[in-house]
């Protein structure tokens, strides 16, 4: 093939069939251009550059939202570098849903001001297509750049505050951890890539199985003697150790609730909704691409150790991030900690698909395909419930100036709108059977439930996932109880709080929480989409 | 003695070992961002070997020049940071750095 011809077929796969499905980062690309731009002529004088970042978000979620009501078939974009699905195309619907929540939020909290608005509209933007990256990523060097773009602007926004003491030290420390890992990761990918000869995660299956065929060498099922299948077993721990701590899990966690502390609640926010999210699109994808169409003889010796190994690490991750929440004295620490034991649950699910997706269970396609749902179930819950609370941090912070939980004292009766709202935030949180949060561990659990037929062990896992909830109800309770039972210090001036537009906002952002939880049939929709999603992921397989 | 992809590969493991070392034991915000770049640059060295002595082909230089850019802008906004960093604390000194912490 000469040159010629080799220019041609990729200017058909770029012009003719991927920019088209690629509509709705483009979309974010042209903001980030536009706010420059504003900036650079001084029009973000007369125009508040939040307008720009959000009508750019607004139009990102349109042309998602049109991606999402036509469907269409699996596809690969970009001669293989991206995968476009149905699962992909509801992580970013779900990505550029909460990107326009958060940017309203930005706007009504008041961080940052006008003059750093386009920066750190720039950044959020940025974060975000890299998170869009993330979850249609199918080759192993956008699962690099991916994790990279969406941590890169996460450091500098953890920092955003300047001349912060505790600002400075949350974005110092994320940067190292972040860096450091980000290393790692790399070294992971570069071996895997070598031992494997592809980078394209599709395939990654089917080279494995090259490894271990009768004509390779060392024709050795079991890990232990085969070297190269050692190699590569040791190349997606290193990854996965870049995964975890996106996700942060324990032991990558330490970031976590030091980056929260030091980081307006904003992004915060931002950063335990959005990030999460992204990760367990790819760890998913990434399980999922390691596992192949049809694992055979491998999946006794590897696959199995996967599923078992991600229920260890969720039931000590939920574990710890329970037991370190009840200690915390500041908010934003403990819902970090919260967020923690979340991520620890939410890999329950993923545990139980990998354990399933393999089984002799009878139906285990569709147990697996169940087990995703309900990771998907619990990510969109999660979304309300904890920018939710994170929001009412925000605008609390904005009327006492302080984000102790002491000094929430009596805050419950003054301002009814934000009380309520963290009521049910945090109880949708605990999982208590009224709202949002009780059907989505449901669903986790019972798909625990069958993956114990599988391997017992995961029932274990789910009684200590059972255990956790229950124990979480104490730290959750303690902040209602100074909001509503301790009362507020004689002297200590009333909260003003009006209810345009910040209790709106709340108003917007818990109401979803109660819905999905007080109609059981209203999430019907909503659970037929993740059904619908996570069975064609399943069974593209 | 003729080299080959064993060669590279000690070399770049060599590197990331130092690179990990460094991280750990530094306690200067530069000095840890050093031992990144040694690490990003060891899996590097991993990467255009494999992609001259395996099945990998080209696909490993691309990814090694994507790294480069990426390390960039990495080291560019770490060293950013490390400087707002000393700005409220007058040191780089990782291990000053205590506030936050429960």
């Amino acid at each position: 093939m000469n040159f010629d011809a080799i220019l041609e077929k990729l200017i058909n796969d770029t012009v003719g069939q991927s920019l088209g499905h690629f509509s709705s980062e483009l979309a974010l690309c042209v903001t980030i251009v536009g706010l420059l731009l504003v900036r650079l002529v001084s029009l973000d004088r007369w125009l508040p550059t939040y307008w720009v970042a959000l009508l750019g978000a607004i139009a990102a979620f349109g042309l998602a939202a049109c991606q999402m009501k036509q469907g269409g078939a699996t596809q690969f974009l970009f001669t293989g570098l991206l995968v476009y699905d149905q699962f992909g195309i509801f992580f970013r619907l779900f990505l550029l849903l909460f990107l326009v929540l958060v940017i309203a939020l930005t706007v009504i909290s008041g961080i940052p001001d006008n003059e750093d608005g386009p920066d750190f509209y720039t950044l959020l933007l940025g974060a975000t297509i890299g998170m869009m990256l993330m979850v249609s990523a199918n080759n192993l060097l956008i699962l690099f750049l991916g994790i990279e773009m969406t941590s890169v602007p996460s450091y500098v926004m953890v920092g955003f505050l300047k001349g912060r003491k505790l600002s400075s030290e949350a974005a110092l420390k994320y940067v190292i951890y972040g860096a450091g890992i980000a290393g790692v990761m790399l070294y992971g990918i570069s071996l895997m890539a070598g031992m494997l000869g592809t980078t394209d995660m599709s395939l990654i299956a089917e080279r494995m199985h090259l490894l271990l065929s009768p004509e390779a060498d060392g024709a050795d099922l079991s890990v232990r003697s085969n070297a190269m299948l050692r190699t590569v077993v040791l190349a997606s721990l290193l990854i996965s150790a870049g995964v975890a701590f996106k996700l942060s899990l324990v032991p990558f966690h330490f970031w976590c609730p030091d980056a929260f502390e030091g980081a307006p609640a904003e992004v915060a926010g931002f950063l335990s909704v959005a990030s999460k999210a992204a990760a367990f699109a790819l760890l998913v994808r990434f399980c999922l691409a390691l596992v192949g169409k049809d694992s055979g003889a491998l999946s006794e010796h590897v696959y199995l150790y996967l599923g078992v190994g991600l229920g260890v690490v969720a039931a000590i991750t939920a574990t710890f991030g329970n037991l370190a929440a009840y200690s915390q004295t500041n908010i934003k620490r403990l819902l970090a900690y919260s967020t923690i034991a979340h991520a620890g649950y939410m890999l329950m699910a993923v545990a139980a698909m990998m354990v399933l997706v393999n089984s002799d269970v009878a139906d285990a396609k569709l147990k697996a395909a169940g087990a995703l749902e309900g990771l998907i179930y619990y990510l969109t819950v999660y979304l309300f419930m904890n920018l939710g609370a994170f929001a009412i941090v925000a605008f609390i912070r904005n009327q006492i100036l302080s984000e102790e939980i002491k000094d929430y004292a009596g805050l419950g009766w003054q301002a009814p709108c934000l009380g309520i709202g963290m009521v049910f935030c945090l109880f949708s949180l605990v999982g208590m059977p009224p709202f949002g949060g009780f059907f989505a561990k449901l669903m986790i659990f019972k798909s625990l439930v069958d993956a114990g037929y599988a391997n017992p062990f995961m029932w274990v896992v789910l009684a200590i996932g059972g255990l956790n909830t229950v124990f979480s109800l104490i730290y959750y309770l303690r902040v209602l109880n100074a909001m509503y039972i301790v009362p507020r210090p004689e002297g200590s001036p009333r909260v003003k709080f009006d209810f345009l537009p910040a209790g709106a906002y709340v108003v917007m952002v818990t109401l979803p929480v109660l819905l999905t939880g007080f109609f059981p049939y209203f999430p019907d929709r909503l659970s037929d989409t993740a059904s619908r999603v996570a069975n064609m992921l399943i069974s593209n397989f | 003695m003729d080299i080959g992809l064993n060669h590279y590969l000690v070399v770049g493991a060599v590197l990331f070992v130092c690179g990990i070392i460094c991280m750990a034991t530094k306690r200067n915000a530069i000095g840890i961002l050093m031992g990144v770049e040694l690490v990003l640059n060891g899996a590097n060295i991993n990467f255009v070997a494999f992609s001259r002595y395996t099945a990998l082909g080209l696909d490993g230089q691309i990814v090694s020049l994507f790294v480069i850019v990426l390390a960039a802008a990495e080291a560019a906004v770490a060293l950013a940071i490390a400087l707002n960093f000393y700005n409220n604390h007058l040191t780089i000194d990782v291990d000053r750095g205590d506030e936050l912490a429960g």
